[in-house]
């Protein structure tokens, strides 16, 4: 065997080469940190253009559409110009021969000049030969007067009615404001009634027409409802609105029952019912409110009356709507600044506005429920409830029903893992008993899981052994033995008998606590039972409330403000 | 906007016929019309008076079927429940009208049959008398006789 010498290669040159590299590479990923860095900086950059660019095309985009909207609007308004420039001529005229006609300053034949001059402008249009049969009404021309109001009537029978029905109540000529009312009632469908309508109801109601007219609108608004009743649907869904309404009049809730709150397992149910309960009380007030009050409105119904009657001669003919909606597009196209779909939506609601119609029922149940947004007052209120009597008291009684049917039966109890029900709080003792009961087997299922510390004892007791063997050997390591057994088996029975208290005591604490629970509980369930037997009971004074509304009763009231009136 | 004025006269005019309802049809108008005095004083009597002699039962299911003025099974009430007064422990008792005809009283605990058990808990309200139960519906009844559908 021959020792081979390895000579230890010398690797000093490749070792700082690598080393070398290694920071050329830690130079290198630094360079790329930084172009990393640069990069992220870019694309941000980049982004920000591409926000800012995609803004540049909306706006852009926007400035067209308003530049477009104006043009267009400039067009449009030619347009209309151009085909029915004389019919705001004839509106302009209008309102200005009903304030002549009013102070009674325009002299004769300047009205039956300027009226007749109309009639020739403006063909087709109805109130052109509506002025002409007013202004030779004033003059005292039978011949015209009837000629006139033929045309009129022919050209827009509902217009010409609504028209001659407010400027004779404007200038209180009763009898014949009666008769366009009758007329103006005969063109009305029950199933499909013009928004204008409930304030010439609330105009007859609060007694701003002659006071026959009210038995007129009680003749029409009788027919109207045996007609509407017949089948079951319209009522039927006035009974669900007014079951919602009832439903949604709900208090809010004020944390009388802590304990039942957080012990009672079916909770949510019992305050739903106690909430429902409730609401008997608070419709009641409503009612009340509603039908004992009995002021004055009639000067702000002659406003609206008057509204009306400008909107008539003011408001664009069916003619020429579409030209004016476009104009009116491009208008608040240019209002939003050129955004065309902001434009549409304020455009689409508007004439959802306007186009709504209802059936007699539907209208009498939006006064009910909210007068001021239907353009009611409190006295329309009064007798759209005092109309909508018959179904109302079918939807309180529907609705009582519902309610009661969901009042829960028992009051089920979680307490501290004691599950327990009850029906109004009376076997308090029985609950307690109950619960004791449960607490013994608690107490008896914990001491069940301590086991009793053999183990322990028997090793103690064999050191005891261990020592009374070792006597043998030296007294003293016997002693010692034995000691330290006998402190072993007396610590294990006391740790056990500790152990065992403290489990008694816990489940005595325990039990006190609940106990405490259980008692409040009870008592919370008692008040609870009470109170919503008391709500309850409201239902049935409602009942009583809303059955003596009848509106021969309703009508004494109004009777009353119309003779104030007239 | 415009409309014809003479069409007016037509729909207004048709308020006088009243509406014949199709047989087969109940209208809701029709099961919830006021009960006679008559029905309801007998439906309350059936806690005071023993009604296992046959006449009576006879008796009383004539007055029902007056009272609905059918003898058709399929539109009279399957039953009646009310509050029961023969006092604690009975709680309700049920007129069952679908062919057995009995009346059975039932004590608080006791469970009723699935159609009568959804109309305890109302039959059990004072503020009703009696509650007739049907198929698909039941029907409150005041002691006054106006009728209420849930």
């Amino acid at each position: 065997m021959s020792n081979q010498v390895i000579s230890y290669a010398d690797l000093s040159v490749i070792n700082s080469a690598l080393r070398s590299i290694s920071s050329d590479m830690s130079g290198v990923h630094s360079e790329l940190g930084s172009l990393n860095f640069k990069q992220d900086q870019l694309e941000s950059e980049l982004t920000k253009l591409a926000d800012a660019f995609a803004d540049f095309v909306e706006a852009d985009l926007k400035h067209k559409s308003l530049q477009l909207a104006e043009t267009r609007q400039g067009n449009l308004k030619q347009d209309l110009q151009i085909k029915f420039g004389y019919y705001a001529e004839v509106r302009r005229m209008a309102t200005g021969i009903l304030q002549g006609v009013d102070t009674g300053v325009v002299s004769d034949d300047t009205l039956r000049f300027t009226t007749e001059e109309v009639m020739i402008k403006a063909p087709g249009y109805w109130l052109a030969p509506a002025l002409v049969a007013l202004a030779s009404w004033i003059r005292n021309d039978k011949n015209v007067n009837e000629k006139a109001l033929n045309e009129a009537l022919k050209r827009d029978d509902y217009k010409t009615t609504l028209f001659f029905m407010l400027v004779m109540r404007r200038l209180t000529r009763n009898d014949a404001s009666l008769k366009w009312l009758e007329r103006y009632f005969m063109h009305q469908n029950p199933q499909n009634l013009d928004r204008e309508f409930i304030i010439i109801l609330e105009a007859v109601t609060t007694g701003v027409f002659p006071p026959a007219s009210r038995q007129l609108m009680m003749s029409n608004v009788k027919g109207w409802l045996d007609q509407l009743t017949q089948g079951d649907t319209f009522i039927n869904e006035q009974k669900s609105q007014w079951v919602k309404f009832f439903e949604a009049s709900g208090p809010l809730s004020d944390g009388k029952y802590p304990l039942l709150e957080k012990f009672a397992d079916n909770w949510v149910k019992l305050e739903t019912s106690l909430k429902e309960a409730k609401i008997h009380g608070i419709l009641n007030t409503h009612f009340k409110g509603i039908i004992s009050s009995s002021a004055d409105f009639s000067k702000g119904v002659k406003v609206q009356l008057d509204e009306i009657l400008s909107l008539l001669v003011t408001n664009f003919d069916d003619e020429e709507l579409p030209l004016q909606e476009q104009v009116r597009l491009n208008q608040l196209i240019i209002q939003m600044d050129g955004d065309k779909n902001a434009a549409q939506a304020i455009m689409d609601a508007e004439k959802h506005i306007f186009d709504e119609k209802v059936d007699f029922l539907q209208l009498l149940t939006n006064a009910s429920f909210n007068p001021e947004l239907s353009g009611a007052t409190k006295v329309t209120q009064a007798l759209a409830v005092s109309i909508s009597q018959p179904w109302i008291v079918e939807a309180h009684d529907t609705f009582t029903a519902q309610s009661r049917n969901r009042i829960p039966q028992t009051i089920e109890l979680n307490v501290d893992g004691f599950k327990t029900t009850t029906k109004d709080g009376s076997e308090e003792n029985e609950l307690l008993k109950k619960q004791d009961a449960f607490y013994q087997t608690v107490l008896e299922t914990e001491l069940g899981k301590l086991s009793f510390p053999y183990g322990g004892v028997i090793i103690g007791a064999l050191v005891c052994l261990l020592g009374v063997w070792a006597f043998s050997l030296h007294p003293v390591a016997g002693l010692v033995g034995l000691g330290i057994g006998g402190v072993l088996i007396w610590n294990n029975i006391k740790n056990f008998n500790n152990a065992k208290e403290n489990i008694t005591e816990n489940v005595e604490e325990r039990k006190r606590k609940a106990k405490e629970v259980l008692r409040g509980c009870i008592a919370e369930t008692v008040d609870y039972r009470k109170e919503h037997t008391t709500e309850d009971a409201n239902a049935e004074v409602l009942r009583q409330l809303l059955n003596s509304i009848t509106p021969e009763d309703f009508s004494s009231v109004s009777k009353e403000t119309a003779r104030n009136i007239i | 906007m415009a409309r014809i004025i003479l069409q007016n006269d037509n729909v207004n005019l048709d308020t006088g016929k009243k509406q014949t309802v199709t047989t087969g049809f109940i209208s809701d108008r029709d099961i919830l019309k006021k009960r006679s005095k008559k029905y309801l004083d007998l439906i309350a009597g059936i806690d005071a008076k023993t009604l296992t002699d046959t006449k009576g039962m006879d008796d009383l299911m004539k007055a029902i079927q007056e009272e609905f003025g059918t003898a058709e099974v399929s539109s009279l009430p399957l039953g009646i429940v009310s509050k029961c007064f023969l006092g604690h422990p009975y709680e309700v008792h049920t007129l069952d009208l679908s062919g057995s005809q009995i009346i059975k009283h039932y004590k608080t605990n006791e469970t009723m049959e699935a159609d009568f058990e959804k109309a305890r808990t109302v039959a059990k309200h004072n503020a009703y008398a009696m509650v007739e139960v049907y198929k698909d519906k039941i029907i409150l009844i005041r002691e006054d006789g106006t009728a209420t559908k849930l």
